[in-house]
């Protein structure tokens, strides 16, 4: 990043027609550069979300012409228990994700930022491991932890407490629990290195300024830390809200959405419909209205926290 | 870094009871985050009978490798590792020169538009899987691009999320200066882009390739929806079929998940700095 250029520009000026020709390619040439992200969203997103609202106005199994009609499917998904609970689930895990993870994985950094610390590093790396892992290996693990008959965790709560008979995975509220520990598992030493970068951003000047004025380790934190890592919280929070909204690996891999529906999420219940039912203007509309629900949060987060905005 | 240095005749560093307390806590954390892999490593090498013993055993007795030599006579494991190695290295070429090249359009370019565009693109992020998953796979179906190799790769090579990176990164990394000299010497846009920036680009790079090749390597959903045909098989996708099959085969997904969670690993070791570096240099800068 030393190659700042020091040289006075007063380099004999190309004719002008060339010139003119070189400026008209510098303004084409941005609109070249994006092109490909613009022709693949278009293709591959855009078409399919408008190829989407039409068949969710009508009855598809995948064969012959699809049927128009009308807005039954919204009508039907609104009275359908089972999309009602994968909402539910859906919801449970989002707000599990943003008031659990999010601030574990800050106190982590916070305690990573610690000065001095010895093997910071190897902390980080270790935390940060899961992530990088498939789902369904992460999944695997977990099925063999937490089975409910010989799984490691009752072994061990056996062990130290003496009971241990718990069935995590077939009890409808802890099955869910246990997918959000996966999903606080997998996510926050990711997220913690996004943290400890911001915590590294703070001036020091500022901490010890503030020590010098009194102000106690909390008082710091609430004053100091806080407002200056919002712009990475908006960005993770943001993050976290889109990928929890539309988890589907986490159930699907684990129990399979069940006891029952219990741990059904919302992509969930799209793959069934269109992948194991066949009923694909039915999925349509369940992916259309996940997307408003999504998208319209999505948008209001990201204008809310002022993310991807700069300055 | 030493404070000890710092203030001369101020309090000696030594051991407080609170520093105790951290490195206690960081360690359980630490543990928690690498215990399972430990288990599922230990419990691959147990005999089938053995992985859900009572007691359970942290040390595999007697061990065995009747499960990797199972899966890999039974499974045409490698073809799967081939199929997925392959999709996530050419996605990860494609995705960072793509990305790197928006990045760069929006991070050193004034043009009409620019703001608009910008906020499609980076509002795309938002756009749930779930909506495009079944129009799509009736596309790419009816269009006849249901070549698996085509549909896993292509669609995804340029995220919203590495764009967005990469101009975070461009913004902060290359001077304008350079930029406007390397015009002034004649070079074509492209050109500047080539071998003027993208050299300078080199962390994020790195990271987003990373970042780009691991995505592509562990995903589940659109492979499990796409490919039908067994000899296009990604890691995952058989995993899933093996594990989805008669009796939860634990022995044989144990196995190759360890065996597939290898070059993920040895990814992200090598790599770790860069990632680490680069995947924070967009989001923590104000």
């Amino acid at each position: 990043m030393t190659a700042t250029d020091t040289r006075p520009a007063a380099r004999p000026a190309p004719p002008p027609a060339r010139r003119t020709r070189a400026r008209a390619r510098r303004q084409w040439a941005p609109y070249l550069f994006i092109s490909p992200f613009f022709i693949l969203f278009t293709l591959f997103m855009l078409v399919p979300i408008g190829a989407g609202i039409y068949l969710s106005f009508t009855d598809w199994a995948g064969l012959g012409t699809p049927e128009f009609i009308g807005t039954a499917n919204y009508t039907r998904l609104f009275q359908d228990e089972s999309f009602g609970a994968s909402l539910a689930n859906t919801g449970f895990y989002t707000v599990c994700a943003l008031i659990v993870v999010l601030p574990a994985s800050l106190m982590i950094a916070q305690a990573l930022n610690a000065r001095g610390l010895k093997l910071r590093d190897f902390f980080r790396l270790v935390y940060f491991m899961p992530v990088v892992l498939s789902p369904i290996i992460i999944a695997l693990i977990f099925g063999l932890i937490f089975d409910g008959e010989y799984g490691l965790f009752n072994a061990v709560l056996e062990a130290l407490f003496g009971f241990g008979g718990v069935s995590w995975l077939t009890d409808p509220l802890w099955a869910r629990i246990v997918v959000v520990v996966l999903v606080l598992w997998r996510w926050t030493g990711f997220l913690t290195i996004f943290f400890l970068a911001g915590l590294q951003n703070i001036p020091q000047e500022l901490n010890e300024a503030a020590l010098v004025d009194g102000a106690g380790p909390v008082r710091r934190f609430f004053s100091i830390t806080i407002p200056i890592l919002h712009p990475v919280t908006a960005f993770i929070a943001v993050t976290m809200l889109v990928n929890t909204a539309q988890i589907f690996e986490e159930p699907f891999l684990l129990t399979n959405g069940g006891p029952g529906e219990s741990t059904l999420s919302i992509s969930m219940f799209v793959y069934r419909a269109a992948f194991l039912r066949q009923e694909l203007g039915y999925a349509a509309a369940a992916g259309v209205v996940m997307f408003v629900i999504v998208f319209a949060l999505g948008r209001l987060s990201i204008s809310a926290f002022g993310v991807g905005r700069n300055r | 870094m030493s404070t000890a240095v710092e203030t001369p005749g101020g309090r000696r560093p030594r051991i407080r009871p609170a520093r105790i307390g951290l490195y206690a806590v960081l360690t359980a954390l630490a543990l928690i985050a690498f215990t399972p892999l430990v288990w599922a490593l230990s419990s691959s090498f147990k005999d089938r009978s053995d992985i859900f013993s009572f007691p359970p055993r942290l040390w595999p007795d007697p061990a065995t490798l009747e499960n990797y030599s199972n899966l890999l006579a039974d499974q045409p494991f490698w073809r799967w590792m081939l199929v997925s190695t392959g999709v996530a290295l050419v996605s990860m070429i494609a995705t960072v020169f793509f990305c790197s090249l928006a990045g760069y359009g929006f991070a050193k370019y004034e043009f009409r538009g620019k703001r608009i565009l910008f906020d499609i693109m980076f509002s795309s992020l938002a756009i749930p899987f779930a909506v495009i998953v079944v129009p799509l796979f009736i596309l790419v179906a009816k269009l006849g691009l249901a070549h698996p190799l085509f549909a896993l790769i292509v669609p995804w090579v340029a995220p919203a999320f590495g764009i967005f990176m990469m101009r975070q990164y461009t913004e902060q990394a290359i001077p304008d200066e350079l930029i406007h000299a390397a015009r002034i010497d004649g070079c074509s846009e492209f050109r500047i882009f080539w071998s003027v920036v993208l050299p300078l680009l080199r962390p994020a790079v790195g990271a987003l390739g990373v970042w780009s090749f691991l995505n592509a390597y562990n995903t589940l959903l659109w492979p499990l929806v796409i490919v039908s045909e067994p000899e296009y098989y990604t890691v995952p996708l058989g995993l899933q079929a093996l594990f989805g099959a008669e009796g939860r085969q634990y022995d044989l997904v144990l196995a190759g998940s360890i065996l597939a969670a290898i070059p993920a690993i040895v990814v992200f070791i090598l790599l770790r700095k860069q990632l680490v570096s680069g995947l924070t240099a967009g989001a923590v800068k104000s």
